[in-house]
């Protein structure tokens, strides 16, 4: 056994964290059972991290998370630290209600996955955009050339949006107006919780190509949470696996799509439709991930994993270093490299092709 | 726009012609008549049967062909003659004028007030939802619902005006107070409306409060409100404007729609309390064979039920932006 000779973390770090999350789960029912289970993970100053996971993984509870935003009657703990670029680190969750509003939209903002639901739909989107300037105590003139550049910005006509009502702009529109609507007080951070899930695939590579734009120009740090692995593959600097509610596996994006160490991964890697590959190797992954009240003991991943062993069973597996900062939670995450091969390398192939890639 | 404003105007022209019509025709399928109710009234008294035909031949016109009657009564109608009134001997058009505002006054503050009763304590109930308040607040509205309207009235007259003899039982205003715009005149006549717009107000708000309960309650699961929030907007705002504008907004078209029924429902509640509006002139016509006169009212309450249709069809664009007036949002 070559574990005894692995690092053990509970955490991979950053240099320069701009958000520090530290076990944090959330719980319904008062601890029996959790949406999301001691998730540790930091956000980089500046970076891009792509959250990935299975549809009910904790994706969107970690996201709500982050802005002690989890619907009611959700039960959060743990801490959330945020380190703005001057002063001291606050604990989000100790905040009281006028802080924490304050916080919201101004340092951290969230872009939901229904921008068609996201907006009142009977008020213009610029009333949209002036009560949130006002809520906050902008100038709503500063402000609102500030929206008008965002939407710019975003290839939309700022005039004809602005006295739009929700209804008379496309899906693709409403989305590119809520992201502008969330930079309007130029937050550092932005949560977006799969931002293009009801768009086509056009619109959704578009969009992306905007956000690069935006995160350069407005200098800023993106938590970008979607199932669709390849499309944020294209955008994420890093990104982190999550299975059943807990952080499996994360890297630098380079990492984690060429020499992927948990078995999870791997097995979602090589389930990722593509063109051009042919149907016979398609690896769909068996089984289905569990239920919140019906959580294996251990590795969440063992009753579906080729690799469990007795370990597995009982435990519950920290990040092994994979190598610098990439963290995998498998006690066996060296055997997956011989037992689970990526069918996308064999064929000299990569999961994403080259050229997408910023 | 236009084509559909056209359609709706045509549409309701249409409909209160057809009643104007079928009012015309239902009413001489009447058996007897005024005539007759003359006659049989005359002999009770105990006239001398000689003398009663002599004065019955007084009455008795020459039979006219009903293209004839019916072209005459459409073009009186048209200038605004209603007929005369057999049984109160007054045109019907100024016992109309005469009493319709007391019944619009009755209707619409009634209706008025139960549909802000209902926002309030259905907006109340839903961000309470499942509390012991809003478990007796639905269950209240549902008992309340469920009493037929006249059932209360009789009981309010019963118990209230003449067991303890706290609200007049009759009239639109007591004995010798002159009309006008003195505070004399307008709380006595707010005095004796008050139980029968209280017997609507209780017996309907109950129905447009779950209403409201439950359109407050799926937009307060809406994303736009939990969007909101985080946008840091005031809970003030957030109730106003976000849930409920919203959640008001379904309501609209019923309101009007319900103005026009309960005027419509005046027959019953102003005989019960003997408030002499178009609803109380309707009764005396049908009991006294009053042709002219149950025409006359009974085109009024058909009328007014299809102008508030028609102005809820116009306006539900002006109120809510998603509708252009595009022809989805028709009331009927």
């Amino acid at each position: 056994m070559t574990q005894s000779h692995d690092q053990h973390t509970e955490h991979i770090a950053v240099d320069d964290p701009i958000i520090e999350v530290r076990d944090a789960s959330v719980t319904y029912d008062e601890g029996t059972s959790y949406v999301l289970d001691g998730v540790s993970l930091d956000l980089g100053r500046g970076e891009i991290l792509g959250v990935v996971g299975e549809s009910g993984s904790g994706k969107s509870m970690l996201a709500s998370a982050l802005l002690d935003a989890v619907p009611d009657p959700g039960l959060l703990s743990g801490t959330i630290e945020y380190h703005p670029d001057s002063g001291a680190a606050t604990d989000i969750l100790e905040l009281d209600t006028e802080d924490l509003r304050a916080l919201r939209w101004e340092e951290i903002s969230m872009v939901f996955q229904g921008a068609m639901s996201s907006f009142n739909p009977t008020m213009s989107l610029r009333k949209h955009f002036v009560e949130t300037l006002e809520a906050h105590d902008e100038d709503v003139e500063a402000g609102m050339d500030r929206a008008h550049e965002l939407l710019e910005d975003l290839y939309l006509e700022p005039d004809r949006v602005l006295s739009s009502y929700p209804h008379e702009l496309s899906g693709g529109m409403q989305q590119r107006a809520l992201i502008a609507l969330s930079l309007v007080l130029e937050p550092e951070v932005l949560v977006m919780d799969e931002p293009t899930a009801a768009l086509d695939l056009l619109m959704q590579r578009s969009i992306l190509l905007l956000l690069d734009d935006l995160k350069e120009k407005y200098d800023l740090t993106m938590l970008f949470i979607t199932h669709d692995l390849p499309l944020v593959a294209a955008l994420a600097d890093r990104m982190a696996i999550m299975y059943a509610f807990r952080l499996i596996e994360i890297g630098q994006t380079e990492e984690i799509i060429n020499h992927a160490a948990h078995p999870y991964t791997r097995a979602l890697l090589n389930s990722t439709p593509n063109l051009d590959a042919p149907l016979e190797e398609m690896r769909p992954i068996e089984g289905q991930s569990p239920a919140p009240i019906n959580m294996p003991d251990g590795c969440a991943y063992h009753p579906r994993c080729p690799l469990a062993e007795d370990q597995c069973r009982t435990e519950v597996p920290d990040f092994h270093i994979v190598a610098g900062d990439h963290g995998s939670a498998c006690f066996n995450w060296r055997e997956s490299y011989d037992e689970i091969e990526l069918v996308h390398l064999d064929d000299g192939e990569r999961a994403i092709p080259e050229g997408d890639r910023q | 726009m236009n084509s559909y404003f056209v359609k709706r105007t045509g549409r309701a022209i249409l409909t209160i012609w057809l009643v104007m019509t079928l009012t015309f025709g239902m009413i001489r399928l009447i058996p007897g008549g005024p005539i007759e109710m003359l006659r049989a009234r005359l002999i009770r008294q105990g006239v001398d049967p000689s003398r009663i035909d002599a004065i019955v031949q007084t009455y008795k016109q020459d039979p006219t062909p009903v293209y004839v009657e019916y072209y005459e009564y459409v073009t009186s109608l048209l200038s605004g003659n209603m007929g005369q009134s057999f049984y109160y001997q007054e045109p019907v058009s100024a016992l109309i004028v005469d009493a319709l505002p007391w019944t619009v006054f009755v209707m619409v503050t009634a209706t008025i007030l139960l549909f802000v009763i209902a926002i309030l304590l259905g907006a109340l109930m839903a961000y309470h939802e499942g509390t012991a308040f809003d478990t007796v607040a639905s269950s209240a509205s549902i008992l309340l619902s469920s009493i037929p309207f006249y059932v209360l009235a009789i009981g309010f007259v019963v118990v209230l005006s003449y067991q303890f003899g706290l609200f007049p039982a009759r009239y639109r205003v007591g004995p010798g107070v002159e009309p006008g715009f003195t505070v004399q005149f307008l709380s006595n006549a707010i005095y004796h409306a008050a139980l029968p717009i209280a017997s609507v107000v209780l017996t309907q708000a109950g129905l447009q409060a779950l209403a409201m309960r439950g359109n407050s309650i799926q937009v307060l699961g809406e994303d736009f409100v939990r969007v909101a929030r985080l946008r840091g907007l005031s809970d003030r705002r957030i109730a106003v404007r976000y849930v409920g504008r919203n959640a008001i907004l379904p309501m609209y078209t019923g309101f009007l729609t319900l103005i026009g029924f309960n005027i419509g429902g005046s027959v019953i509640l102003e005989q019960v309390f003997t408030y002499p509006g178009i609803g109380y002139y309707m009764y005396q016509a049908l009991i006294n064979r009053d042709y002219a006169l149950m025409m006359g009212v009974f085109l009024i309450i058909t009328t007014t039920l299809v102008v508030s249709v028609y102005i809820a069809d116009l306006t539900y664009g002006l109120i809510d932006p998603r509708v252009q007036s595009g022809g989805q949002s028709e009331a009927y």
